[in-house]
């Protein structure tokens, strides 16, 4: 096989060979680059921790966007919709064969690692405090660390079980390196009156509406109401108008101008939705019928949107 | 490195296997009646089916709620004629019935019915139960499930992801199953396969225990006949038939379908399935759905992008992975199948090439070997699409855009 397709017509021999040997060091430096930062070099330096009293068993298993159906099954669409690179797989046995197994789902960005976890986190989750944030409960650990999302499984491990998840959960967090932070942008969620921990960033499809790609958003309960507060951060004012002309056409305002401001939509499937634009970002209320609360929270949401520019 | 992708008898070959009975079904079900839902102020006709000797009778489409963290989402669905929400005790790890929780909370309770699922610890490779997998532990997660899904009982309780015939007979989930029933926690006892489905289905059927079987069904399935004929067996015995993955399929990923709603009416021309549960995240997708249970009939059209989409499959491996018992030289076989349908099939050779590498091969793969001693459950050449693919290891990266 040849490479001529790569190379420039009307150069002579001596200026092509030139060229060819340019093209071979940048494809060598590309390759090398490439797989320097692929999931698969971070996966072979990172290495499975030695727990007292545990023996690692079996090899470690690998698999990729591909492949993950073979270990999750149909759960795999849900990871692969927030961009999930590489999942390994570590099973680990003591004397009394009692089982844990480590799975370390690797994914593109902190962000959808974080959507990941978010979507499993209950708000009445029992916290702990290991990597960016985790949680126990009977028989299972799963924690945040960067973009990785690792969920830790017991089999058979009696009284000590806590203790026993807890030891892995540390090993694991000490070898995965730096452990990175939340987004930032889930701090502009007002306090007042927003359920602890129930922080989400969803990946795709928001609101049921493939033309909405992405958005951040957090749960509320004020006097017996509960509704959502949400934030949408588009690439730019372009993907903004977009979204909001694309929203504007599906809820029958499409005659409407799509300029930055608020809009109020009466969405068949949502009720009356209140939403603002500006700038990159879109921001709204869902589920919340009464306009003096509506009004409330839009002022507290843009003070912290002021807090947070 | 010399090119031939596919080869035109391999082509034939592979398309006539893909196509293989595709559209060779029966006639459309007899049991099935039409029913004026009213579905979001309108009035609609749905078709029904019953599931069974469970006598449920529902529409042919209902929601698989798997991937859906939005409320209204749902309650469009039920709002719209949907009756059944499927879901499992592990579903985004319990969210997915808090969701469901808290749409359905309200609601006259005879308005819809809940399908769950409940799964004990399994050897992965054998799929056979471990020693946890007791009566106890299955009825703590179905305990769990109903104060999720803030109900006394739900209407299916499937025992889930089971793929071998001893996990079908599990005692301890039998002894569950029946206490459950006894208590009145479910109604009807079920059981799940995405893999290995007619076994599975077969030994439900000689079990005499389950009222359901949920089981994964697809026109692109390369076993697509024996599903369909357990199935058929199960129908036969009374056994109520779910669908799913009728989209996707199963334990791989395949290219998106051309058209959803032709996979999905395949599915539903077979009148041995009574319902189907499609996963749907987006409204658009709930409204393809609920256009084929208003006429879940296949066009001249449909049946074509269906024969088209089905003669591709044959490029797929199909991850039965018996063959890694029968290779001598211990070959990553399935690995091997993947590589080379990325490079046939997504025409991506940077990826395929990539897997190839990762595999740490020995050198001359299959090449020992006088006659090869894989027997591909799917008729696959194992061996030459091996020293095909396995050439891209002496191509150099560079080249590979």
């Amino acid at each position: 096989m040849q490479c001529r397709a790569y190379l420039l017509p009307g150069l002579r021999i001596a200026d092509r060979e030139r060229q060819r040997r340019m093209l071979r060091a940048i494809g060598l430096i590309l390759g090398i680059v490439g797989s320097l930062w692929s999931p698969a070099a971070q996966a072979a330096v990172f290495k499975f921790p030695s727990v007292n009293g545990w023996k690692q068993v079996g090899e470690i298993q690998r698999f990729d966007p591909n492949t993950l159906y073979e270990y999750i099954n149909g759960g795999a669409d849900l990871y692969l919709a927030y961009d999930f690179e590489e999942l390994m797989v570590a099973e680990y046995q003591n004397d009394k064969k009692a089982a844990v197994t480590v799975d370390i789902y690797r994914h593109r960005t902190s962000t959808h690692a974080f959507g990941i976890y978010s979507q499993e986190r209950s708000p009445g989750a029992n916290l702990i405090d290991v990597g960016v944030q985790g949680y126990v409960e009977k028989h299972a650990l799963n924690f945040l660390f960067g973009s990785a999302y690792v969920k830790i499984a017991s089999y058979d491990t009696g009284p000590e079980d806590q203790t026993i998840l807890l030891a892995f959960a540390k090993g694991v967090a000490g070898n995965l390196g730096e452990k990175g932070a939340f987004p930032s942008i889930v701090t502009v969620f007002p306090a007042e009156g927003k359920v602890k921990n129930s922080e989400k960033f969803i990946a795709r499809k928001f609101l049921g509406y493939p033309f909405l790609h992405s958005a951040f958003c957090a749960d509320y309960e004020v006097s017996g109401r509960n509704f959502k507060l949400f934030i949408i951060e588009g690439k730019d004012q372009a993907d903004c108008r977009d979204m909001l002309g694309k929203y504007l056409e599906q809820v029958g305002m499409k005659d409407k101008s799509v300029v930055e401001g608020p809009y109020t939509l009466s969405d068949a499937y949502h009720g009356e939705i209140d939403l603002r634009w500006r700038g990159v970002r879109i921001w709204g209320i869902l589920d919340l019928g009464d306009p003096g609360l509506r009004a409330t929270y839009f002022r507290l949401f843009e003070e912290e949107l002021q807090k947070a520019k | 490195m010399k090119r031939h992708l596919i080869g035109r008898r391999d082509f034939v070959k592979t398309t006539l296997a893909g196509c293989g009975g595709l559209l060779l079904l029966p006639s459309e079900a007899k049991a099935q009646e039409t029913k004026s839902v009213e579905s979001k102020g309108k009035e609609r006709k749905f078709v029904y089916r019953t599931l069974g000797k469970t006598g449920l009778k529902l529409p042919v489409i209902n929601m698989g709620v798997m991937n859906s963290d939005n409320p209204n989402l749902i309650k469009a669905a039920l709002d719209s004629g949907m009756v059944l929400l499927d879901t499992a005790h592990g579903y985004m790890g319990g969210r997915n019935e808090e969701t469901i929780g808290s749409v359905i909370k309200g609601r006259p309770r005879d308005s819809f019915m809940i399908g769950s699922k409940v799964s004990l610890p399994q050897d992965r490779s054998t799929g056979l139960y471990l020693e946890g997998a007791t009566t106890e532990e299955f009825l703590r997660k179905l305990d769990i499930s109903l104060k999720r899904l803030g109900v006394d009982h739900v209407e299916i309780l499937y025992h889930h992801g089971v793929s071998r015939k001893e996990s079908v007979v599990h005692e301890p989930v039998l002894k569950a199953m029946e206490k459950a029933k006894k208590e009145g926690k479910i109604r009807f006892a079920g059981i799940s396969t995405h893999m290995n489905e007619p076994e599975v289905v077969h030994a439900t059927v000689d079990s005499k225990f389950y009222d359901v079987i949920l089981v994964a069904y697809n026109f692109q399935q390369q076993h697509m006949s024996e599903v369909r004929s357990a199935i058929a067996r199960a129908a036969q015995a009374g056994i109520g038939i779910v669908g799913m993955k009728a989209i996707r399929g199963g334990h791989r990923q395949t290219p998106t379908v051309q058209s959803a709603a032709a996979a999905l009416k395949w599915v539903l021309q077979d009148p041995n399935v009574h319902t189907i549960v499609p996963g749907f995240t987006a409204f658009e997708e709930m409204e393809t759905d609920l256009a084929v249970l208003e006429n879940p009939k296949l066009t001249e059209d449909e049946k074509k992008t269906l024969q088209k989409e089905a003669s591709l499959t044959s490029l797929y491996c199909q991850g039965c992975r018996q063959c890694l018992k029968q290779c001598r030289n211990h070959l990553p076989v399935p690995d091997l199948m993947r590589a080379y349908m990325y490079t046939y099939a997504y025409r991506n050779l940077a990826l395929a090439q990539d897997l190839v590498l990762s595999l740490n091969l020995p050198n001359h793969a299959c090449e020992d070997c006088s006659q090869c001693s894989v027997k591909c459950s799917v008729g696959f050449n194992v061996s030459a699409k091996i020293k095909d693919v396995v050439r891209l290891k002496d191509v150099p990266s560079e080249f590979i855009g």
